[in-house]
Protein backbone atom coordinates (compact mmCIF):
# COMPACT_ATOMS: atom_id res chain seq x y z
CA UNK A 1 0.00 0.00 0.00
CA UNK A 2 1.13 3.53 -0.54
CA UNK A 3 2.09 5.72 1.87
CA UNK A 4 -0.50 8.15 0.60
CA UNK A 5 -3.43 5.32 0.63
CA UNK A 6 -2.29 4.57 3.77
CA UNK A 7 -2.70 8.22 5.12
CA UNK A 8 -6.14 8.10 3.82
CA UNK A 9 -7.15 4.82 5.12
CA UNK A 10 -5.48 6.30 8.56
CA UNK A 11 -7.62 8.85 8.38
CA UNK A 12 -10.50 6.88 8.02
CA UNK A 13 -9.63 4.51 10.50
CA UNK A 14 -9.48 7.74 12.70
CA UNK A 15 -12.93 8.71 12.32
CA UNK A 16 -13.84 5.42 12.79
CA UNK A 17 -12.48 5.64 15.84
CA UNK A 18 -14.24 8.85 17.22
CA UNK A 19 -17.42 7.65 15.87
CA UNK A 20 -17.12 4.28 17.77
CA UNK A 21 -15.48 6.13 20.75
CA UNK A 22 -18.43 8.02 20.76
CA UNK A 23 -21.42 5.60 20.67
CA UNK A 24 -19.23 2.78 23.01
CA UNK A 25 -17.63 4.65 25.17
CA UNK A 26 -19.17 5.69 28.25
CA UNK A 27 -16.00 8.10 29.72
CA UNK A 28 -15.18 11.25 29.27
CA UNK A 29 -15.48 12.04 25.22
CA UNK A 30 -15.98 14.90 22.67
CA UNK A 31 -14.97 17.36 26.10
CA UNK A 32 -16.94 15.78 28.86
CA UNK A 33 -15.41 16.93 32.30
CA UNK A 34 -15.79 13.40 33.87
CA UNK A 35 -12.85 12.63 36.08
CA UNK A 36 -11.38 16.09 36.29
CA UNK A 37 -11.59 19.39 38.61
CA UNK A 38 -11.68 22.75 37.52
CA UNK A 39 -8.71 24.77 38.43
CA UNK A 40 -9.49 28.21 38.75
CA UNK A 41 -6.83 31.02 36.80
CA UNK A 42 -3.77 30.98 38.26
CA UNK A 43 0.14 32.19 38.42
CA UNK A 44 2.92 30.32 36.88
CA UNK A 45 6.09 31.39 37.94
CA UNK A 46 8.30 30.10 34.96
CA UNK A 47 11.65 28.48 36.05
CA UNK A 48 13.37 30.36 32.85
CA UNK A 49 12.44 33.56 31.72
CA UNK A 50 13.67 36.35 29.13
CA UNK A 51 15.09 39.64 31.64
CA UNK A 52 12.61 41.61 30.56
CA UNK A 53 9.60 39.24 31.16
CA UNK A 54 7.20 39.35 33.87
CA UNK A 55 7.67 37.28 36.79
CA UNK A 56 4.48 35.53 36.96
CA UNK A 57 2.09 34.65 34.18
CA UNK A 58 -1.61 33.77 34.42
CA UNK A 59 -2.65 30.66 33.11
CA UNK A 60 -6.57 30.88 32.52
CA UNK A 61 -8.87 28.43 34.11
CA UNK A 62 -9.26 24.95 33.19
CA UNK A 63 -9.93 21.54 33.52
CA UNK A 64 -7.05 18.83 34.52
CA UNK A 65 -8.03 14.70 35.25
CA UNK A 66 -7.46 14.13 39.05
CA UNK A 67 -5.04 11.29 38.40
CA UNK A 68 -2.74 10.05 35.48
CA UNK A 69 -4.68 7.91 32.31
CA UNK A 70 -4.32 4.44 33.58
CA UNK A 71 -3.58 1.31 31.88
CA UNK A 72 -7.23 0.44 31.67
CA UNK A 73 -8.29 3.57 30.19
CA UNK A 74 -5.08 3.76 27.66
CA UNK A 75 -6.51 0.01 26.83
CA UNK A 76 -9.97 1.05 25.53
CA UNK A 77 -7.74 3.62 23.39
CA UNK A 78 -5.87 0.79 21.56
CA UNK A 79 -8.92 -1.49 21.32
CA UNK A 80 -10.86 1.54 19.86
CA UNK A 81 -7.96 2.74 17.26
CA UNK A 82 -5.51 -0.16 16.35
CA UNK A 83 -3.42 1.67 14.59
CA UNK A 84 -2.00 2.57 18.00
CA UNK A 85 -1.29 -1.17 19.03
CA UNK A 86 2.08 -2.09 20.13
CA UNK A 87 2.20 -4.23 17.00
CA UNK A 88 0.68 -1.48 14.42
CA UNK A 89 2.64 1.32 15.96
CA UNK A 90 4.42 3.78 13.44
CA UNK A 91 7.92 3.91 14.70
CA UNK A 92 8.14 7.50 13.99
CA UNK A 93 5.16 8.03 16.74
CA UNK A 94 6.60 5.32 19.44
CA UNK A 95 9.81 3.81 20.02
CA UNK A 96 10.73 0.07 20.45
CA UNK A 97 9.74 0.18 24.00
CA UNK A 98 6.08 1.72 23.42
CA UNK A 99 3.81 -0.58 25.74
CA UNK A 100 6.45 -2.98 25.75
CA UNK A 101 5.41 -4.31 29.73
CA UNK A 102 1.97 -5.25 28.26
CA UNK A 103 1.63 -9.03 27.25
CA UNK A 104 -0.25 -8.36 23.85
CA UNK A 105 -1.76 -5.22 21.93
CA UNK A 106 -5.00 -5.53 24.18
CA UNK A 107 -3.59 -7.40 27.50
CA UNK A 108 -1.70 -4.98 29.83
CA UNK A 109 -1.00 -8.27 31.94
CA UNK A 110 -3.90 -8.76 34.25
CA UNK A 111 -3.27 -12.52 34.72
CA UNK A 112 -0.08 -11.67 36.67
CA UNK A 113 -1.30 -8.18 38.03
CA UNK A 114 -5.22 -7.98 38.76
CA UNK A 115 -4.82 -4.23 39.69
CA UNK A 116 -3.07 -3.45 36.96
CA UNK A 117 -5.95 -1.27 35.31
CA UNK A 118 -5.38 1.43 37.77
CA UNK A 119 -1.80 1.68 37.36
CA UNK A 120 -1.01 4.69 35.57
CA UNK A 121 -0.37 4.07 31.66
CA UNK A 122 3.69 4.46 30.92
CA UNK A 123 5.61 3.55 27.85
CA UNK A 124 3.95 5.68 25.88
CA UNK A 125 5.26 8.30 23.57
CA UNK A 126 4.11 12.15 23.31
CA UNK A 127 2.25 11.17 20.04
CA UNK A 128 0.65 8.50 21.58
CA UNK A 129 -0.75 10.79 24.42
CA UNK A 130 -2.08 13.33 22.30
CA UNK A 131 -3.66 10.62 20.03
CA UNK A 132 -5.36 9.56 23.26
CA UNK A 133 -6.14 12.89 24.40
CA UNK A 134 -7.57 13.76 20.80
CA UNK A 135 -9.96 10.52 20.74
CA UNK A 136 -11.16 11.34 24.49
CA UNK A 137 -11.91 14.80 22.92
CA UNK A 138 -9.52 16.62 25.21
CA UNK A 139 -5.86 17.71 25.10
CA UNK A 140 -2.27 17.65 26.70
CA UNK A 141 -2.25 20.43 29.37
CA UNK A 142 0.69 23.15 28.43
CA UNK A 143 3.70 23.11 30.82
CA UNK A 144 2.40 26.21 32.36
CA UNK A 145 -1.00 25.08 32.88
CA UNK A 146 0.98 21.37 34.76
CA UNK A 147 3.03 23.51 36.26
CA UNK A 148 0.60 25.82 37.77
CA UNK A 149 -1.30 22.71 38.72
CA UNK A 150 1.86 21.46 40.23
CA UNK A 151 2.57 24.36 42.51
CA UNK A 152 -0.35 23.80 44.37
CA UNK A 153 -0.06 22.61 47.95
CA UNK A 154 -2.60 20.33 49.83
CA UNK A 155 -4.18 23.04 51.57
CA UNK A 156 -2.37 26.37 50.47
CA UNK A 157 -2.12 28.01 46.51
CA UNK A 158 1.39 27.96 46.95
CA UNK A 159 2.46 24.25 48.15
CA UNK A 160 6.06 25.72 49.07
CA UNK A 161 4.69 27.58 51.89
CA UNK A 162 3.46 24.38 53.64
CA UNK A 163 6.14 22.62 55.47
CA UNK A 164 3.43 19.25 55.66
CA UNK A 165 3.77 19.68 51.32
CA UNK A 166 7.30 20.28 51.67
CA UNK A 167 8.55 17.24 53.04
CA UNK A 168 6.07 14.70 50.92
CA UNK A 169 8.38 16.53 47.85
CA UNK A 170 11.53 16.31 49.31
CA UNK A 171 10.11 12.72 49.93
CA UNK A 172 8.94 12.30 46.46
CA UNK A 173 12.12 13.38 45.18
CA UNK A 174 14.65 12.36 47.24
CA UNK A 175 13.61 8.44 45.94
CA UNK A 176 13.77 6.12 43.35
CA UNK A 177 10.74 5.21 41.55
CA UNK A 178 9.26 1.76 43.03
CA UNK A 179 9.42 -1.36 40.53
CA UNK A 180 5.65 -1.34 40.29
CA UNK A 181 3.81 1.62 40.25
CA UNK A 182 0.87 2.23 42.59
CA UNK A 183 -2.46 2.74 41.69
CA UNK A 184 -3.60 5.95 40.62
CA UNK A 185 -5.17 7.95 42.98
CA UNK A 186 -3.14 6.44 46.13
CA UNK A 187 -1.65 9.56 47.07
CA UNK A 188 -3.26 12.55 48.77
CA UNK A 189 -4.81 15.24 46.64
CA UNK A 190 -3.57 18.76 46.53
CA UNK A 191 -6.15 21.99 46.77
CA UNK A 192 -8.27 21.00 44.02
CA UNK A 193 -8.70 17.56 44.62
CA UNK A 194 -5.61 16.73 41.74
CA UNK A 195 -3.35 13.43 42.39
CA UNK A 196 -0.15 12.39 41.64
CA UNK A 197 1.13 15.46 40.10
CA UNK A 198 4.35 14.57 42.38
CA UNK A 199 5.53 11.25 43.25
CA UNK A 200 4.14 8.70 41.12
CA UNK A 201 5.44 9.31 37.78
CA UNK A 202 6.66 12.04 34.73
CA UNK A 203 3.89 13.14 32.88
CA UNK A 204 4.26 14.31 29.38
CA UNK A 205 2.77 18.31 28.27
CA UNK A 206 1.85 19.28 25.07
CA UNK A 207 4.93 21.70 24.65
CA UNK A 208 7.30 19.20 26.67
CA UNK A 209 9.91 21.20 23.91
CA UNK A 210 9.72 24.39 24.79
CA UNK A 211 11.98 23.25 27.56
CA UNK A 212 15.17 24.93 26.83
CA UNK A 213 17.64 23.65 29.13
CA UNK A 214 21.37 23.32 28.21
CA UNK A 215 23.06 22.79 31.44
CA UNK A 216 23.30 20.12 34.40
CA UNK A 217 23.76 21.99 37.09
CA UNK A 218 21.43 24.88 38.65
CA UNK A 219 24.30 27.64 38.02
CA UNK A 220 23.42 26.93 34.07
CA UNK A 221 20.99 29.46 33.72
CA UNK A 222 21.86 31.54 30.41
CA UNK A 223 20.71 29.66 26.87
CA UNK A 224 23.64 28.68 25.50
CA UNK A 225 23.94 30.86 22.63
CA UNK A 226 25.40 28.46 19.64
CA UNK A 227 22.67 25.89 20.57
CA UNK A 228 19.76 28.21 20.77
CA UNK A 229 18.50 31.56 19.87
CA UNK A 230 16.80 34.01 22.47
CA UNK A 231 16.52 37.29 23.81
CA UNK A 232 18.24 38.63 26.46
CA UNK A 233 19.53 36.35 29.36
CA UNK A 234 16.89 33.33 29.51
CA UNK A 235 17.41 32.63 33.25
CA UNK A 236 16.45 30.44 36.04
CA UNK A 237 13.90 32.37 38.65
CA UNK A 238 14.61 30.16 42.07
CA UNK A 239 17.14 27.46 42.43
CA UNK A 240 15.21 26.40 45.60
CA UNK A 241 12.63 24.73 43.77
CA UNK A 242 14.42 21.67 42.82
CA UNK A 243 11.74 19.90 41.72
CA UNK A 244 10.45 22.48 39.26
CA UNK A 245 14.06 22.37 38.56
CA UNK A 246 14.40 18.61 38.07
CA UNK A 247 11.17 18.41 35.82
CA UNK A 248 12.33 21.23 33.35
CA UNK A 249 16.02 19.26 32.53
CA UNK A 250 13.91 16.40 32.22
CA UNK A 251 11.39 17.49 29.92
CA UNK A 252 14.64 19.21 28.46
CA UNK A 253 16.27 15.70 27.40
CA UNK A 254 13.03 14.22 25.68
CA UNK A 255 12.63 13.87 22.18
CA UNK A 256 8.64 12.79 21.41
CA UNK A 257 8.95 8.72 20.15
CA UNK A 258 10.10 8.14 23.57
CA UNK A 259 8.51 6.06 25.87
CA UNK A 260 9.88 5.49 29.49
CA UNK A 261 8.60 3.37 32.11
CA UNK A 262 8.12 6.10 34.34
CA UNK A 263 6.82 8.80 32.08
CA UNK A 264 2.87 8.82 31.61
CA UNK A 265 0.14 11.84 31.36
CA UNK A 266 -3.18 12.98 31.84
CA UNK A 267 -5.63 15.14 30.15
CA UNK A 268 -6.95 18.79 30.78
CA UNK A 269 -9.48 20.40 28.62
CA UNK A 270 -9.60 24.63 28.27
CA UNK A 271 -12.52 26.02 30.08
CA UNK A 272 -15.56 27.54 28.49
CA UNK A 273 -15.49 31.28 28.73
CA UNK B 1 8.15 6.91 -24.61
CA UNK B 2 6.46 8.76 -27.21
CA UNK B 3 6.27 13.03 -27.61
CA UNK B 4 2.95 13.02 -26.88
CA UNK B 5 3.12 11.58 -22.86
CA UNK B 6 6.03 14.26 -22.76
CA UNK B 7 3.66 17.51 -24.17
CA UNK B 8 1.20 16.69 -21.91
CA UNK B 9 3.53 16.59 -18.45
CA UNK B 10 4.54 20.27 -19.84
CA UNK B 11 1.39 21.45 -20.01
CA UNK B 12 0.35 20.20 -17.02
CA UNK B 13 3.30 21.68 -15.26
CA UNK B 14 2.88 25.02 -16.71
CA UNK B 15 -1.00 24.92 -15.51
CA UNK B 16 -0.09 23.87 -11.98
CA UNK B 17 2.70 26.32 -11.64
CA UNK B 18 0.68 29.12 -13.13
CA UNK B 19 -2.03 27.82 -10.61
CA UNK B 20 0.94 28.98 -8.19
CA UNK B 21 2.08 32.35 -8.47
CA UNK B 22 1.10 35.50 -7.49
CA UNK B 23 2.52 37.31 -10.07
CA UNK B 24 2.83 36.86 -14.00
CA UNK B 25 6.46 35.69 -14.24
CA UNK B 26 8.14 32.74 -16.54
CA UNK B 27 8.93 30.01 -14.08
CA UNK B 28 10.06 27.02 -16.44
CA UNK B 29 10.65 24.34 -13.26
CA UNK B 30 8.09 23.79 -10.98
CA UNK B 31 8.63 25.49 -7.52
CA UNK B 32 8.80 22.34 -4.79
CA UNK B 33 5.56 23.08 -2.83
CA UNK B 34 3.64 23.17 -6.72
CA UNK B 35 4.85 19.55 -7.29
CA UNK B 36 1.95 16.83 -7.68
CA UNK B 37 1.91 14.25 -4.90
CA UNK B 38 4.52 11.06 -5.88
CA UNK B 39 2.29 7.63 -4.92
CA UNK B 40 3.81 4.92 -6.59
CA UNK B 41 6.19 3.82 -3.82
CA UNK B 42 5.74 3.76 -0.06
CA UNK B 43 7.21 5.58 2.51
CA UNK B 44 9.20 4.12 5.15
CA UNK B 45 8.14 3.72 8.51
CA UNK B 46 10.14 6.49 9.88
CA UNK B 47 9.25 8.92 7.11
CA UNK B 48 8.28 12.07 8.45
CA UNK B 49 5.82 12.61 5.27
CA UNK B 50 3.67 10.18 7.26
CA UNK B 51 2.55 13.28 8.69
CA UNK B 52 -0.60 14.57 7.58
CA UNK B 53 -0.56 17.86 8.68
CA UNK B 54 -1.66 20.63 6.44
CA UNK B 55 0.95 23.49 5.44
CA UNK B 56 0.22 26.53 3.55
CA UNK B 57 3.28 27.82 1.40
CA UNK B 58 4.62 31.32 0.38
CA UNK B 59 3.00 31.03 -2.77
CA UNK B 60 -0.32 30.59 -1.31
CA UNK B 61 -0.55 26.88 -1.84
CA UNK B 62 -1.57 24.37 0.81
CA UNK B 63 0.03 21.06 0.83
CA UNK B 64 1.13 18.09 3.17
CA UNK B 65 4.98 17.28 3.59
CA UNK B 66 4.55 14.65 1.55
CA UNK B 67 4.67 17.18 -1.69
CA UNK B 68 8.30 17.50 -1.12
CA UNK B 69 9.24 13.91 -1.24
CA UNK B 70 11.98 13.15 -3.90
CA UNK B 71 14.63 15.59 -2.93
CA UNK B 72 16.29 15.50 0.01
CA UNK B 73 15.84 18.39 2.24
CA UNK B 74 18.16 20.59 4.62
CA UNK B 75 15.19 21.88 6.94
CA UNK B 76 15.46 24.21 9.60
CA UNK B 77 12.20 25.82 11.96
CA UNK B 78 13.19 29.64 12.15
CA UNK B 79 10.24 33.05 12.29
CA UNK B 80 10.79 35.78 10.12
CA UNK B 81 10.97 38.12 13.12
CA UNK B 82 14.05 36.89 14.62
CA UNK B 83 16.53 39.29 15.79
CA UNK B 84 19.56 37.15 16.79
CA UNK B 85 20.06 33.58 15.24
CA UNK B 86 17.62 33.10 12.88
CA UNK B 87 19.58 35.02 9.73
CA UNK B 88 22.85 33.25 10.48
CA UNK B 89 20.84 30.13 10.00
CA UNK B 90 19.34 30.54 6.92
CA UNK B 91 23.19 31.85 5.86
CA UNK B 92 24.42 28.49 6.47
CA UNK B 93 21.39 26.98 4.45
CA UNK B 94 22.29 29.26 1.56
CA UNK B 95 26.17 28.11 1.96
CA UNK B 96 24.99 24.87 1.60
CA UNK B 97 23.43 25.29 -1.27
CA UNK B 98 26.31 27.35 -3.16
CA UNK B 99 28.85 24.88 -1.92
CA UNK B 100 26.66 21.64 -3.48
CA UNK B 101 28.24 20.60 -6.63
CA UNK B 102 26.49 21.11 -10.03
CA UNK B 103 24.62 17.01 -9.37
CA UNK B 104 24.05 17.53 -5.80
CA UNK B 105 22.82 21.01 -6.29
CA UNK B 106 19.84 19.98 -9.10
CA UNK B 107 18.34 17.52 -6.32
CA UNK B 108 18.44 19.24 -3.18
CA UNK B 109 16.23 21.32 -2.06
CA UNK B 110 15.82 24.02 1.29
CA UNK B 111 12.44 24.35 3.72
CA UNK B 112 11.76 26.70 5.76
CA UNK B 113 9.01 26.14 8.53
CA UNK B 114 8.17 29.39 10.54
CA UNK B 115 6.80 28.89 14.14
CA UNK B 116 5.62 31.72 14.37
CA UNK B 117 2.16 31.12 12.70
CA UNK B 118 0.48 34.31 14.03
CA UNK B 119 2.53 36.73 12.06
CA UNK B 120 4.49 34.79 9.12
CA UNK B 121 1.66 34.85 6.82
CA UNK B 122 2.26 33.57 3.28
CA UNK B 123 2.36 37.08 2.59
CA UNK B 124 5.07 37.67 5.19
CA UNK B 125 7.04 34.41 4.22
CA UNK B 126 6.85 35.65 0.71
CA UNK B 127 8.25 39.26 1.53
CA UNK B 128 10.59 37.31 3.68
CA UNK B 129 11.77 35.56 0.52
CA UNK B 130 12.44 38.44 -1.62
CA UNK B 131 14.32 39.82 0.91
CA UNK B 132 16.56 37.10 1.13
CA UNK B 133 16.69 36.05 -2.06
CA UNK B 134 15.67 32.62 -1.94
CA UNK B 135 15.18 31.03 -5.08
CA UNK B 136 11.65 29.49 -5.88
CA UNK B 137 12.81 26.82 -7.80
CA UNK B 138 14.36 25.20 -4.47
CA UNK B 139 13.42 26.82 -1.25
CA UNK B 140 10.12 26.44 0.44
CA UNK B 141 8.59 28.38 2.81
CA UNK B 142 5.74 26.61 4.86
CA UNK B 143 3.39 28.00 7.77
CA UNK B 144 0.98 25.76 9.68
CA UNK B 145 -1.33 25.47 12.87
CA UNK B 146 0.47 25.68 16.15
CA UNK B 147 -0.31 22.47 16.83
CA UNK B 148 1.58 21.13 13.60
CA UNK B 149 4.42 23.21 13.94
CA UNK B 150 4.84 21.70 17.31
CA UNK B 151 4.47 18.19 16.12
CA UNK B 152 7.08 18.80 13.41
CA UNK B 153 9.32 20.08 16.06
CA UNK B 154 9.19 17.69 18.30
CA UNK B 155 10.23 15.00 15.68
CA UNK B 156 13.05 17.14 14.49
CA UNK B 157 13.98 17.35 18.49
CA UNK B 158 13.95 21.17 17.98
CA UNK B 159 12.87 23.15 21.20
CA UNK B 160 11.17 26.36 21.24
CA UNK B 161 9.36 28.47 23.75
CA UNK B 162 7.94 32.10 23.17
CA UNK B 163 8.25 34.95 25.64
CA UNK B 164 6.34 37.90 26.42
CA UNK B 165 7.80 40.35 24.00
CA UNK B 166 7.31 37.32 20.77
CA UNK B 167 10.37 36.66 20.27
CA UNK B 168 11.25 32.99 20.46
CA UNK B 169 14.13 31.33 21.44
CA UNK B 170 14.61 28.47 19.61
CA UNK B 171 16.91 25.60 18.80
CA UNK B 172 19.37 26.40 16.09
CA UNK B 173 19.09 23.12 14.49
CA UNK B 174 19.47 22.52 11.12
CA UNK B 175 18.70 18.98 9.46
CA UNK B 176 18.64 17.03 6.23
CA UNK B 177 15.72 14.68 5.18
CA UNK B 178 16.75 11.94 2.44
CA UNK B 179 14.09 11.66 -0.33
CA UNK B 180 12.12 9.85 1.83
CA UNK B 181 11.55 11.69 4.17
CA UNK B 182 13.96 10.14 6.96
CA UNK B 183 16.46 12.42 9.04
CA UNK B 184 19.34 11.28 8.02
CA UNK B 185 21.76 14.29 9.63
CA UNK B 186 21.47 16.79 11.79
CA UNK B 187 23.60 19.61 12.88
CA UNK B 188 23.38 22.14 16.01
CA UNK B 189 25.08 25.54 16.37
CA UNK B 190 25.61 28.67 13.98
CA UNK B 191 29.61 28.08 13.16
CA UNK B 192 30.61 28.90 9.73
CA UNK B 193 31.29 25.36 8.57
CA UNK B 194 28.67 23.64 6.77
CA UNK B 195 31.12 20.80 5.48
CA UNK B 196 29.29 18.16 7.22
CA UNK B 197 25.91 19.25 6.18
CA UNK B 198 26.97 19.30 2.83
CA UNK B 199 28.70 15.93 2.75
CA UNK B 200 25.25 14.18 3.93
CA UNK B 201 23.35 16.24 1.47
CA UNK B 202 25.84 15.02 -1.71
CA UNK B 203 25.55 11.62 -0.38
CA UNK B 204 22.00 11.42 -1.25
CA UNK B 205 22.04 12.78 -4.65
CA UNK B 206 22.37 10.31 -7.56
CA UNK B 207 25.00 10.13 -9.25
CA UNK B 208 25.66 12.46 -11.91
CA UNK B 209 25.48 10.44 -15.50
Amino acid sequence: MTVFAHARSVRLVLHACLLMAVVLSERACGGSTAGMSLLPAGNYRPLFRATNDPETQTVASFWLDRTPVTRGQFLDFVKACPKWRRSRVIRLFADTSYLSDWKADLDPGIDKDPQVLSRPAVQVSWFAARAYAEWRGCRLPTTPEWERAAAEGFLLAEGLKEPEFRTALARWYGSAAPEVLPLVGSGRATLHGIHDLHGLIWEWTEDFNSSLVTGDSREDTGLERQLFCGAGSVGARERSDFPAFMRAGFRSSLRSPYTLSNLGFRCALSAKP
Amino acid sequence: MTPLPFLALAWITLLLVSGCRSKPEVVTEVAPCCRKLLTNTPASDRSLFQLDSEWTSDLGKTIRLGTLRGHPQVVALFFSHCEFACPLLVARMKAIEAALPPSGRKDAEFLLISIDPDRDTPAALHAYRARQGLSLRRWTLLTGGSGSVRELAALLGVQYQRDARGQYAHSNLLTVLNAEGEVVHQSSGLRAEVDDLVAAVVRLSPPAH
